[in-house]
């Protein structure tokens, strides 16, 4: 049995398969929200989905894509942007 | 639009935000780009044309187009990586084949006296052939693994004495 707090719909229910046809309910944390583009809000794409300790551990160059403004700007906006700029120059 | 010589922002990829100068027309949609960016076919659609166009003959070596970009007072960065790759590439490369080698060396010998030691009577020379024949992977690799098993061993065993 789930112990009480594990029960809360506050937790994530996970189903995992195990061998020998076994399916058991694991019993995990939220994953936090979508990361957004910061002007049009759109989500990001790149951009693991994951718990702050798994961001941690993983590597810079997984998090984020590696062009100007990658993990803040989506595509879109970022080409919007740096067009002004070129043009500005 | 996009003729040669024409200064170009792109504005896609790793490469975006940098400043570079058609190089060659490649097709209706695809351009040869040099100068901040590496050196690529790139798409028209990931180019953003300026003003400027510089005087540049087709097919440019990058050598000039960087030349052409200091007069525009646009510096492009060159790469120094290279020389740190190749010292570390050497320092490790030194080191480790070295004792590689060095401990080969001092198994083998090894394996081959246990080898003729398990099987002395019974018909050395066919071994010997078999040795000969068949040099499997398969074989080395396990042979390999016993020796630095034992070679551990052998060192674990020496400190205690």
């Amino acid at each position: 049995m789930p112990s009480g707090k594990h029960k809360s719909r506050s937790m994530r229910r996970v189903y995992t398969k195990l061998s020998g046809s076994k399916v058991v309910v694991h019993h995990e944390k939220r994953k936090p929200s979508k990361a957004t583009c910061a002007v049009c809000g759109a989500a990001l794409s790149g951009v693991p989905r994951e718990r702050p300790y798994k961001m941690q551990t993983m590597a810079k160059t997984k998090k984020r894509p590696s062009r100007p403004y990658g993990g803040f700007l989506c595509s879109k906006c970022m080409r919007a942007k740096l067009k002004e700029k070129g043009k500005n120059v | 639009m996009f003729e040669i010589g024409r200064l170009c922002v792109k504005i896609a990829g790793r490469d975006a935000g940098l400043k570079c100068i058609v190089v060659e027309v490649i097709d209706n949609n695809y351009v040869l780009i040099d100068g901040q960016t590496r050196r690529r076919k790139c798409n028209v659609k990931h180019l953003e044309p300026l003003d400027k166009v510089l005087k540049v003959k087709k097919g440019v070596s990058h050598g000039d187009v960087l030349k052409e970009l200091k007069k525009e007072k646009i510096e492009v960065k060159e790469k120094v990586k290279r020389i740190k790759k190749v010292k570390t590439g050497e320092a490790k490369t030194g080191e480790k084949p070295k004792a590689k080698e060095t401990v080969k060396k001092q198994e083998k010998p090894e394996l081959k006296k246990e080898i003729a030691k398990e099987k002395p009577a019974a018909k050395p020379k066919k071994a010997v052939k078999k040795d000969e024949s068949k040099p499997k992977k398969t074989v080395v690799k396990k042979a390999k693994k016993k020796t630095v098993k034992k070679a551990k061993s052998v060192k674990a065993k020496k400190p205690k004495k």
